[in-house]
């Protein structure tokens, strides 16, 4: 510790718990909370009984351990220097993130319960708006390109999936 | 010996057989381009094709597989050569000197030292992987659940030590990895397992959801970050693709030397291509009598890891083939594709199916047989691909995957998963965690904890009986070494400091 606080630049000693490698020390605290979250998750699990482990045994192993070492990588980031967070991108993710979601919904419907339910739109929708859904998230966007891409794309798939690899895909809309 | 032979003839009349042979050189070929494409990654691949193969039959199926992860290794040194950009991690250390070559004009030789190099290595891997798997079996065969845990607490721990950057964030991963694997039907009593009430998880979280979130997904996020990829292609012609003899005589022994390092990185869990390019460049440059000419168009420098990432994507076959646990990540996704074909890795494999063994370690030799006659003629046409734009490729890879996911149980589900593992590893970057270890760990999670309640059931709750049973208590030992080597330097910190600059 003593040796620690000569690297950081002034102050070192006045605070010494400032947190010095932020992306650490939050990183070992969400761990942390993901390790509580399952413990949670876990504790309706019965434990050892006589010579066997319950099913909650492992879990709960897992996650104290993790919470152990979850610990011990944000002390780390109080006690050693390091980089200080990177901010995150929104348009990136939000957009990749929601062609996903998009396709997962399109492709064979799904209820999405309160009695809202969406069709089977089928492998040449959901992939076509997938991909065009995707392109958004890039920085440059240029449509007409997209459009033929999105196309060829969604053909070659057709092609491959249902026809070369005959897996039972529904290709159009049942309504 | 004559077995070995004998096992050798049966492995190459099987991969000698036109359709498989076909089907090597597809994996070859499809390696190769992705191996080109920078932005996707082996892992990713193997996993986004594992549904393509579901119809083949199992010995095809693994062939090509094999071949997609040999194959990225040359792609991924034709790009780092010609244009500086790495297709893969293991050709990172491949564009220090091979780049610098290319831009003297001599991109020629380095590409066919390259390849020649990697043939060598994967020759050198083939009889390896041939005489090592018998006698591994047999070993295996003794194991009992105390002896596989022990074994598998060893290669976790090997990742860990072996993986960039922190030790303890590494272990870190290995637990999330583990406790995530808990999730689903519990193995004993078929209760389900921190399902929050979600019918979805109550077959687990699967790997390849995980692999392609962690892997694919994350990647493109964090690929769209990064304002346009420079990508300056060396327009000059290659010329005289033969290697001088003055070459062929500077490269030898480096090839030989990143051969053997390759091969032994490989086995080792945690290991593999990526270590073994770095360390073999490393042992070079510590060799050599002038090492200011690395960097600066070497040939040892790329003869030595290119020899070594091959050696090593080959050789990690070996504990999956003979022990039936996944050295690294690529091989988890092995692991995968022969359950989904019905094949439980393990010592039995061989002994039950030698066709399958024997013949996918011939489909090696001919895998790298055919990437040195396609490769070098078809330099062109790789380099032009990386003319494909990223912004048309992502939007591709993203609905190529959305399938793949989709098709391996027809479950929208899984692919909503997967997005949520995208998101999670973009947060993984963040803040410096590697997933490598997390997706080894998800995979031998469930292995772990099966043969450690079998281990407990047996000796009655007496958890001594991984330190009374001989080959349990060695393969715990060496872990804790282990584990306690590499955690030392972090306790003294200054050291690891010094070590950091020594690698620049």
């Amino acid at each position: 510790m003593a040796e620690n606080t000569k690297h950081s630049p002034g102050g070192g000693d006045v605070f010494p718990l400032r947190i010095r490698a932020p992306r650490d020390f939050f990183g070992g605290l969400v761990l942390i909370a993901l390790a509580l979250f399952a413990l949670w998750a876990a504790s309706d699990l019965s434990g050892v009984s006589g010579f066997s482990f319950g099913p909650g045994t492992v879990p709960r192993l897992f996650a104290l351990l993790l919470i152990v070492v979850g610990a011990v990588v944000a002390i780390g980031g109080l006690l050693n220097d390091g980089p200080p967070l990177e901010s995150y991108a929104l348009r990136g993710p939000a957009y990749v993130v929601s062609a996903i979601i998009v396709f997962a919904l399109l492709i064979r419907g799904a209820h999405l319960g309160a009695g809202i339910r969406i069709p089977e739109f089928g492998l040449v929708i959901a992939t076509f708006l997938a991909f065009m859904i995707a392109v958004l998230g890039g920085h440059k966007i240029r449509l007409v390109e997209s459009l033929v891409a999105a196309a060829a794309m969604t053909a070659f798939c057709v092609v491959l999936f249902r026809y070369l690899l005959q897996l039972p895909f529904p290709l159009w809309p049942t309504f | 010996m004559s077995d070995l032979f004998s096992n050798l003839w049966l492995g190459f009349s099987v991969a000698g057989h036109p359709i498989n042979l076909g089907f090597c050189l597809l994996g070859a070929l499809v390696g190769t381009l992705v191996g080109v494409l920078p932005g996707i990654g082996t892992v990713a691949t193997i996993a986004m094709l594992l549904p393509i193969t579901f119809g083949l039959d199992p010995i095809g199926a693994l062939i090509m597989l094999a071949g997609i992860y040999y194959g990225a290794q040359y792609g991924g040194s034709t790009t780092s050569i010609l244009v500086n950009i790495p297709g893969e991690a293991t050709s990172v250390i491949t564009c220090l000197d091979g780049h610098q070559m290319a831009k003297q004009g001599r991109a020629g030789a380095a590409l066919s030292i390259a390849a020649i190099g990697s043939f060598f290595a994967g020759c050198v891997a083939t009889v390896l992987v041939a005489a090592l798997g018998e006698p591994l079996t047999r070993v295996a065969l003794e194991f009992g659940p105390a002896e596989y845990f022990a074994l598998m607490l060893l290669g976790l721990i090997f990742a860990v030590v072996l993986a960039k950057g922190s030790v303890v964030k590494s272990i870190a991963m290995v637990t999330t990895g583990l406790l995530l694997s808990t999730v689903g039907s519990d193995i004993d009593t078929g209760v389900g397992r921190m399902t929050l009430g979600m019918p979805e998880l109550l077959d687990g979280i699967g790997f390849t959801n995980v692999a392609m979130g962690l892997f694919g997904f994350a990647e493109i996020i964090r690929n769209l970050e990064i304002s346009s990829v420079n990508r300056e292609i060396v327009e000059s012609k290659i010329k005289g693709l033969m290697p001088t003899r003055k070459d062929l005589r500077e490269s030898a022994w480096p090839i030989a030397r990143g051969t053997a390092l390759g091969s032994i990185l490989g086995i080792l869990p945690g290991g593999g291509a990526v270590v073994s390019s770095f360390a073999a460049y490393t042992l070079e440059k510590r060799l050599a009598k002038d090492p200011k000419r690395f960097g600066n168009g070497a040939i040892e420098g790329v003869a030595a890891p290119e020899a070594a990432n091959n050696a090593a994507a080959q050789t990690s076959f070996i504990p999956l083939l003979t022990l039936g646990i996944p050295p690294n990540a690529v091989m988890a996704l092995m692991v995968g594709a022969m359950t989904i074909h019905g094949i439980i890795p393990g010592p039995q494999v061989m002994t039950k199916q030698p066709e399958l063994f024997w013949g996918m370690i011939a489909s090696m030799w001919f895998g790298n047989l055919m990437l040195v006659i396609i490769n070098l003629p078809l330099v062109g046409v790789w380099v032009r691909l990386l003319r494909v734009p990223y912004r048309i490729l992502f939007p591709s890879i993203i609905v190529f995957c959305c399938i793949g996911i989709y098709s391996i149980d027809n479950s929208p589900s899984d692919v909503i998963i997967a997005a949520l593992f995208g998101l999670f590893g973009y947060w993984l970057v963040k803040h410096d965690f590697e997933p490598a270890p997390l997706v080894l760990a998800f995979v031998l999670g469930p292995l772990m904890e099966d043969n450690l309640r079998r281990a407990m059931l047996i000796a009655r709750g007496d958890a001594s009986v991984f330190v009374t049973r001989p080959i349990s208590a060695v393969l715990i030992v060496v872990a804790l070494a282990l584990l306690t080597v590499a955690v030392l330097p972090m306790i003294r910190k200054r050291r690891e400091e010094v070590f950091v600059e020594s690698e620049n």
